[in-house]
């Protein structure tokens, strides 16, 4: 995964409702750009059938280690 | 009584009063005193109700002249952030956008502490909308901490880690959802406790993230901490995620020795970077645990950055959604810094978002493998002391994010996995600047850290000075 371009940021804010410029864009793809590179190795990895709840299960400690 | 009411703990001014030996009229004149004398400088409260806090107050004393106890907080004045909504008072969240904003209803977090007795000092300041770890408000001003008035806070809590700093109030309600309460506990040399995701209901808490958000203390002390954790725990039917069950007597597990416990400390991340007498502070931590009993031992814990960065893809999706309507009608109302943050949440597409939300599970399961030996692991909160307010205003500027991860590289993991963590003050800089280090447990065991940083404070007194007004 990598870090999405101000093009396209300002496209999905668009259709997100909230329209921004090419400066507020360029500026969003430096702020956020680090936390998609981040994430980059566990993107696209996950299991077929994890599901968000998983979280409280897990907090429940009945998640498999 | 020879000391001045405002500088006992709270638990110790809760005894007093309902013993008859201090007046809830003396108690809250104290703490009127010291904010009138300690506002001027350091911008703590958004709002101050003497009248009726003293008011209030003398109704305490007659009920209690009459044999009629409201509960574990009887006439004891307090002061929260302004985000805790309170039918009939103004709430204004840090912002402009809600200056005039009346709450018609009361949250479940304060409406418990009410219940237990509490009379209202007033609100405290906040960063906008939570939205900020340093304190600076482009509305209200910063808040000034009283250990170095040139110096933050840390937010987003800001007005609560000063506020109980300068005694002005025994204890205040903060929230946590990236490290907003034991930021201003470590900045100002105070106790916070970031609970369990689902500990504490949020019913009427201004939401900024769903999933992260949490409600918590900062006070002076573990003891402090626990009388008011016992209060607020449980479940509410306002607020399904809070978890049912009983509720622990934290106040009885802070008297526990720590003797036979196992603390241990991260081999990485937690202790890459660190400034020098923060390092040293940690490790002087070490041997007080260790002196008083407990085994100290290196953990290795899964790569913290993975963590860091799903949790600012949540944070800033969750917190863009709450405000989308004000963005789009109202975006000159938000100071520059929190609009850049919420426009950040745009960016990122709803898969994304919930690839975050889908390895949450899975994230928080590695986490407890790793620390299966241990009770706690113990690291610092943030990897300096209080910068000053001038070097870290950096509005939105194009590295303002940069800044802000790097001040909260070591509390955000914790709110992506919802897990408890104290901190606790653990020294002081040269420079006389506070310095505080977090305990982080298993979810839902805020008593194992409580325990540990009670027996921490018996054994220290960092917790204990008084900022000088000078």
């Amino acid at each position: 995964m990598t870090r999405p371009t101000p093009k396209e940021i300002g496209a999905v804010a668009a259709v997100a409702g909230v329209s921004v410029g090419a400066e507020v864009a360029t500026r969003i793809a430096n702020s956020i750009g680090p936390a998609f590179e981040g994430f980059a190795a566990v993107a696209g990895t996950l299991p077929f059938d994890l599901e968000p709840a998983t979280f409280v299960v897990a907090q429940a400690g009945k998640a498999s280690k | 009584m020879t000391t001045e009411p405002a500088l006992m703990s709270l638990t110790s001014i809760a005894q007093v009063i309902a013993q008859k030996q201090l007046s809830s009229r003396e108690a809250t004149q104290s703490c009127l005193d010291r904010i009138a004398q300690w506002q001027p400088r350091l911008n703590a409260f958004m709002a101050i109700e003497a009248e009726a806090a003293l008011a209030a107050a003398d109704a305490a004393d007659a009920d209690l002249a009459k044999g009629n106890n409201r509960g574990a907080l009887h006439g004891v004045p307090l002061a929260h952030k302004d985000m805790y909504y309170e039918a009939g008072k103004v709430v204004t969240c840090g912002s402009r956008i809600r200056r005039d904003f009346v709450a018609t209803t009361t949250s479940t977090a304060l409406q418990r502490l009410k219940d237990a007795g509490t009379v209202r000092l007033g609100s405290l300041q906040m960063s906008e909308f939570a939205y900020g770890p340093t304190g600076h408000n482009a509305h209200y001003g910063p808040v000034h901490n009283p250990w170095g008035l040139a110096h933050i806070t840390g937010g987003s809590s800001s007005g609560s880690g000063s506020a109980v700093a300068a005694r002005l109030t025994f204890a205040a309600l903060g929230s946590d959802t990236g490290g907003s309460i034991r930021m201003p506990a470590h900045f100002c040399g105070v106790t916070g406790l970031k609970t369990t995701v689902g500990r504490v209901s949020r019913a009427g808490a201004m939401p900024l993230s769903q999933s992260l958000d949490t409600v918590g203390p900062l006070a002076r002390s573990a003891e402090d901490c626990a009388l008011l954790l016992g209060l607020m725990a449980g479940a509410d039917p306002d607020d399904p995620t809070a978890v049912a069950g009983p509720v622990p007597d934290y106040s009885a597990t802070t008297t526990g020795s720590i003797k036979g416990l196992t603390i241990g400390v991260p081999t990485a991340f937690y202790v890459d970077d660190l400034d020098s007498e923060v390092a040293g502070i940690l490790d002087a931590t070490m041997a007080v645990l260790k002196r008083e009993g407990a085994k100290v031992v290196q953990v290795e814990l899964p790569d913290q950055r993975q963590l860091t960065a799903a949790c600012q893809l949540v944070l800033a999706v969750e917190a863009a959604a709450f405000h989308k309507r004000w963005m789009i009608e109202r975006p000159q109302d938000y100071g520059p810094q929190v609009l850049m943050r919420l426009q950040n949440g745009l960016a990122i597409p709803g898969v994304t978002y919930l690839e975050a939300m889908r390895w949450r599970g899975p994230a928080l399961a590695a986490h407890l493998a790793a620390v299966a030996g241990v009770d706690a692991v113990i690291a610092p909160v943030a990897p300096v002391a209080a910068p000053t307010i001038a070097e870290s205003d950096v509005g939105n500027s194009p590295d303002a994010e940069a800044v802000i991860q790097r001040l909260t590289r070591f509390t955000r993991p914790i709110n992506y996995l919802g897990l408890p963590s104290l901190a606790i003050p653990t020294g002081f800089t040269s420079s006389g600047l506070p310095v505080a280090m977090q305990l982080i447990g298993r979810s839902f065991d805020e008593a194992t850290l409580l325990r540990i940083g009670a027996a921490f404070q018996r054994a220290t007194d960092f917790h204990d000075p008084v900022p000088k007004f000078a």
